[in-house]
Formats: C-alpha cells, sequence, structure tokens
C-alpha cells in the first residue's frame, strides 16, 4: 500500500511572541512538524508495518528541510518538497498544489492532520480529498484495517462515531491515536541516505499565473484584554495567593 | 446570487445551539445581503424544521431521508450543495462544528469558492465580505476576506453571534428537497456512535470546576489539582489535549467534543484556552487562569488571572483553603 502524509513546519506554539508594531510574529521562532501531522506520520507508518508498502511525506513551501527530515527519521521512505515561492498562502491554492503531486504519487490512503497550529483553517485535507474525489474521514481517534476496508473511529460534538471506508481515502489525524515515535540514532543515520526530493509547479504541471487566492489574509492582532480582568504577574506566589482567595471572597465564591 | 443560507445542524432532534447562532449571523448580514434560507438535513426532522421557522428565516429548506440519519460528510455535503444551486445565495453560512467544517470545504471546493473559517464577525462590502478569525490556536486574531465574485462559505465559531429569540408568529415557508446521492457521496458509511458518558463525575452540575490543560505537564500534576478541588468543593475537568493524551479520563473532557459546562467559578491551570476547549464553558459565571504564559487566551479573558508555574501556587492555595476552612470550622 502506499500511504502518503501532508505536513507542515509551523512555528513553535510555545515559542511564539507577538510583534503588535508589524502585526506579525516576531521572525526567527523555530519552525517545527505541526503535532496533529506527527500523529498522521505515525498512523501511516504502523499502517504500513500491518499491510507492507512505502510511505512518502510530503510538503509546500519553505522551511520544510528540518520537518521533512525528522518524519524520515522517524521511518517514512521518501520526502518531497514543493516548492511554493510566490504562491498565495490560502488553503485551496495549496490544495491545488498538493494534489497535483498526489496524482502523480497515486497513494491508496492519505493521512493528514486535522488541523495546523499556525492558520488553522484544517480546509486543506478536505479541498484535497475532494479535488481527487476521494471520500473524507476527520477528527479520527483510532483506525483499524483489515480486509481491504478501515474502521475508523472519530470524535464528534456527541461522542464516538465509527465509520468504515475502503481506500482511498483522506484520514485527518487527532492527537488521541498512538504517540509518535522519537527519532532513533540509526533512524536519523539512514534518514540523511533518504531521498528528499524536489517538485516545483512546472514540474507539477501548473501554471503560477492560474493559482489566485481565494482568501485574503490580514495583518495578525491580539484579542482585546476584558476590561475587568485582574492579572498578577510578577507578584510573590504568597500575596498572590492571598489576593485570589480576597478575590474568591469578594466574588462570594467560598462557602466559608 | 443574493440571500444568505445557513445550515441548521442538528443535534438529535433539536437544532444545535450554535446552528441557532448561526441564524443569528445570518440576521447580522441579512441586511446586506437580502433574505435568510434556512437548511435543515436529517431523518423525520420535518417538526424541528417549522420551529427554526421561529428564528428568523423566510424559506426553511428540508431534507428528510433515512440517508442522512447520521451526520457523515460525503451525503450532507452533496444535500448543502444541492441547496446552494437552488438558492444560488451570495453567503453560506455553517455552525463551525465538526460537520460543518468538513462540508464547507468540501462543497467550496466544487464551486472553487472561498471559505472563512471559525468567524467572530462577518462585515458585508460591495465586493468583498471579511470576516475576524482565531489564528495560532487561539492566541492571536487575524482578517480574512474572499471577494464576492463566487458564493462565499462561511463557518461561524461558537458564541461569536447571539441566537435570535424565537418568535412563534412568525411562519417561514418550508419545502421539501429531495438529494440525489450517488456511490461516492457514501462510500463511508456510519457503523455506530458511542455517546458521550453522562454523570458519572459531577462534572456538569459541579459549582466550581478546576480544570487541567496540557500545562500541567503529565498525569502526576493532577494530584494538586484533586486536591485543590476537594478543598474548593468542586469537581476536576480536562482539555481534549489532556484527555488525548491519556492522562485524565475522557468523561472530564470539556469543549466542543467533550462535556459543556456553566459553574460559578472555572478555574483553569495550564490550559491556554483555545476555542474547542472554551466554547465548553463560556457559560461559566466566574474566570479564572493560572497559567506562564501571559498570552495565553484564557488568561486574556478571565476575571482574575495568575501568571506564574502552577507548582508555586496550586499547593499554597489548598493549604491556604484548608487553613480557612478549618479555621471556619471551629468557630
Amino acid at each position: 500500500m502506499r500511504i502518503a502524509v501532508l505536513v507542515k513546519p509551523v512555528p513553535d506554539p510555545s515559542a511564539l511572541r507577538f510583534d503588535p508594531r508589524h502585526g506579525d510574529l516576531v521572525p526567527g521562532v523555530q519552525l517545527v512538524v505541526n503535532e496533529y501531522d506527527l500523529y498522521a506520520v505515525e498512523a501511516a507508518l504502523r499502517l504500513r508495518e500491518q499491510v507492507g508498502g512505502d510511505v512518502i511525506v510530503g510538503t509546500v513551501g519553505g522551511g520544510a528541510r528540518d520537518a521533512l527530515s525528522r518524519c524520515l527519521a522517524m521511518g517514512a521512505d521518501r520526502a518531497v518538497w514543493i516548492d511554493g515561492e510566490g504562491l498565495p498562502g490560502d488553503s485551496l491554492t495549496t490544495a491545488t498544489v498538493v494534489a497535483a503531486w498526489l496524482r502523480q504519487e497515486e497513494p491508496d490512503v492519505i493521512w493528514a492532520g486535522q488541523e495546523t497550529s499556525d492558520a488553522g483553517t484544517g480546509n486543506v485535507a478536505p479541498h484535497v480529498a475532494t479535488l481527487l474525489g476521494w471520500p473524507l474521514v476527520s477528527n479520527v481517534v483510532g483506525w483499524q484495517y483489515q480486509d481491504g476496508q478501515f474502521t475508523l473511529e472519530r470524535e464528534i460534538e456527541d461522542g464516538h462515531q465509527f465509520q468504515t471506508v475502503a481506500p482511498p481515502v483522506v484520514l485527518c489525524a487527532l492527537s488521541a491515536l498512538d504517540t509518535p515515535r522519537l527519532p532513533t540514532l540509526r533512524g536519523i543515520m539512514e534518514a540523511r541516505r533518504k531521498p528528499l526530493e524536489q517538485r516545483t509547479l512546472t514540474t507539477l504541471g501548473l501554471d503560477p499565473a492560474a493559482l489566485s487566492p481565494r482568501v485574503q489574509w490580514g495583518k495578525l492582532f491580539e484579542q482585546e484584554r476584558r476590561a475587568s480582568g485582574i492579572v498578577l504577574q510578577d507578584v510573590d506566589p504568597d500575596e498572590a495567593v492571598e489576593r485570589f482567595i480576597a478575590f474568591l471572597r469578594e466574588r462570594r465564591l467560598l462557602a466559608w | 446570487m443574493a440571500g444568505v443560507l445557513v445550515f441548521v445542524e442538528l443535534a438529535g432532534s433539536e437544532p444545535r445551539g450554535v446552528a441557532l447562532e448561526t441564524l443569528g449571523a445570518a440576521a447580522h448580514v441579512a441586511g446586506a445581503l437580502g433574505e435568510v434560507t434556512a437548511l435543515v438535513i436529517g431523518h423525520e426532522c420535518h417538526a424541528v424544521a417549522e420551529r427554526i421557522g421561529q428564528y428568523g428565516p423566510s424559506r426553511v429548506l428540508v431534507v428528510d431521508d433515512p440517508a442522512f440519519a447520521a451526520p457523515v460528510a460525503g451525503p450532507y455535503a452533496r444535500a448543502l450543495e444541492a441547496a446552494v444551486a437552488a438558492t444560488e445565495p451570495a453567503l453560506v453560512l455553517l455552525p463551525a462544528t465538526t460537520l460543518g467544517r468538513d462540508i464547507a470545504p468540501i462543497v467550496a471546493t466544487r464551486l472553487g469558492a472561498p471559505h472563512l473559517v471559525e468567524c467572530m464577525s462577518l462585515t458585508v462590502e460591495d465586493q468583498t465580505i471579511t470576516a475576524t478569525r482565531p489564528v495560532y490556536q487561539g492566541k492571536l486574531l487575524t482578517t480574512v476576506t474572499a471577494p464576492r465574485d463566487t458564493v462565499v462559505f462561511a463557518t461561524v465559531r461558537a458564541g461569536a453571534f447571539k441566537a435570535p429569540t424565537p418568535d412563534e408568529a412568525k411562519q417561514a415557508t418550508i419545502e421539501r428537497m429531495t438529494v440525489t446521492l450517488d456511490a461516492a457521496d457514501q462510500r463511508a458509511a456510519v457503523t455506530g456512535l458511542a455517546p458521550k458518558g453522562r454523570g458519572g463525575t459531577a462534572l456538569e452540575s459541579a459549582p466550581i470546576v478546576v480544570v487541567g490543560g496540557r500545562g500541567i505537564g503529565g498525569p502526576q500534576g493532577f494530584a494538586l489539582l484533586e486536591e485543590l478541588a476537594a478543598a474548593l468543593g468542586g469537581a476536576v475537568g480536562c482539555t481534549r489535549a489532556v484527555s488525548d493524551l491519556g492522562w485524565r479520563p475522557h468523561d472530564e473532557q470539556i469543549g466542543q467534543t467533550g462535556k459543556q459546562v456553566s459553574p460559578k467559578l472555572y478555574l483553569g491551570v495550564g490550559v491556554s484556552g483555545a476555542v474547542q476547549h472554551t466554547v465548553g464553558m463560556r457559560g461559566a459565571e466566574v474566570v479564572v487562569a493560572i497559567n506562564r504564559d501571559p498570552n495565553a487566551p484564557l488568561v486574556q479573558m478571565a476575571d482574575f488571572a495568575i501568571v506564574a508555574d502552577y507548582n508555586e501556587i496550586v499547593p499554597r492555595l489548598t493549604k491556604r483553603l484548608q487553613e480557612l476552612r478549618e479555621a471556619a470550622g471551629k468557630a
């Protein structure tokens, strides 16, 4: 079975800093693989271990080398970087490029993270599924593959829903799946010998001029702070606790 | 293209709360875009369709068929696409639920249309529709703008708009719509649902809820929260990240895919406050956050926040509460 995984390098969510003057992040934040995508990679590797085949990870855009190397070190067979130089960042454009690449690879299953920690639209996987004419199963928290069919457990508003579907299918991973393996030293050594291939819009048969964005993104800004909120910062812990208890008393939240 | 089509998602035989809020969002833009049509999809859902007519739409389209008994992306997307073709709206609004966020981009792809995600506000101009939405897991906001040269899809964030007050005197035209599904729409089939555990923990009725997020760092840290909850007379809950990681049982999860709580006091410890979590606690009267990150959305929305390592605060707080309770008992 050929399994493709869509991954995205994102600014490390624990290291983000906002620059209000420029309406953007303070530059230089380290890029990491989007967390849900690592769960997707892990699921793909386990599926390969069960049924054989190969796992190909792919991404669009810059800063991808470390992210793809990590996926190779986890055990992916190949990695593909699609040069997105000058591409508008909207999700339908990204999905159009990804779908063009996937048509060349002809995978049976596509795993993706449910959404990214940066823009977080969750649009790319459903767009890709639709461009390929494949079914989409999102919010996957458990899966089994048997007799040519997936049984999928999804987390939705009303509980856990179970679906069955045969490949080809696009599956979106949540972090309740198996914990992503850490790259081993051997994995890291082997990753250096694995192919990290590059594609361009031209090699994918796409015309950059035809890829016009459907959504324009504005600058970043902060939510207005709740005017009445009290924030204690750099306050001695004992004093913070006393002030908090005084607050609870004032709001009549202590029964005594 | 004129008017607004609203997908009013059902939860069983009732409209979902956020779906009614989506009708509120529609009312907000109806002046600029024209009349509102509601779309109800399900099985044996005619009665609820009539009630939805009291929330402001002039028309309610009903797709009522056993094929739509369970929410599943393929058939629901086809029904939405059929309703878009039938009404040719300028804007399609959906609640930003798991289903809404599946089917909006599916149908948007087929129509080459933009999808604005998790909208907190909507502004209609002559040529464009602009929305405010959270990014970076709710830590920051941005604006997204779509041209009005095609239909525009927008999913509406829970809590951003008010549901209209129902008016029993209002009568919407109810129209049945049949949708033809092909085999490709039905490739993924729903085989079952394990409903959310109810009861078990007293989380939903507890007056005080102490919630741990990923910032707790591991299952051990929750012992401190249990002691704090006991000292306050409250229950312990957690975020999805925590239950996904297996640190706490799933039935303690609060949020979009977990429980909804509305306690007198919500105390979030190491909880960043992503929208998927905060939609489950927005009924809380008083919100308190203990977090190392001053930029965490929960700190921003809190009535009282302590920016510190919780290990420095929680044990001290528990001890002081125990002392006070003991002193009160003796008095």
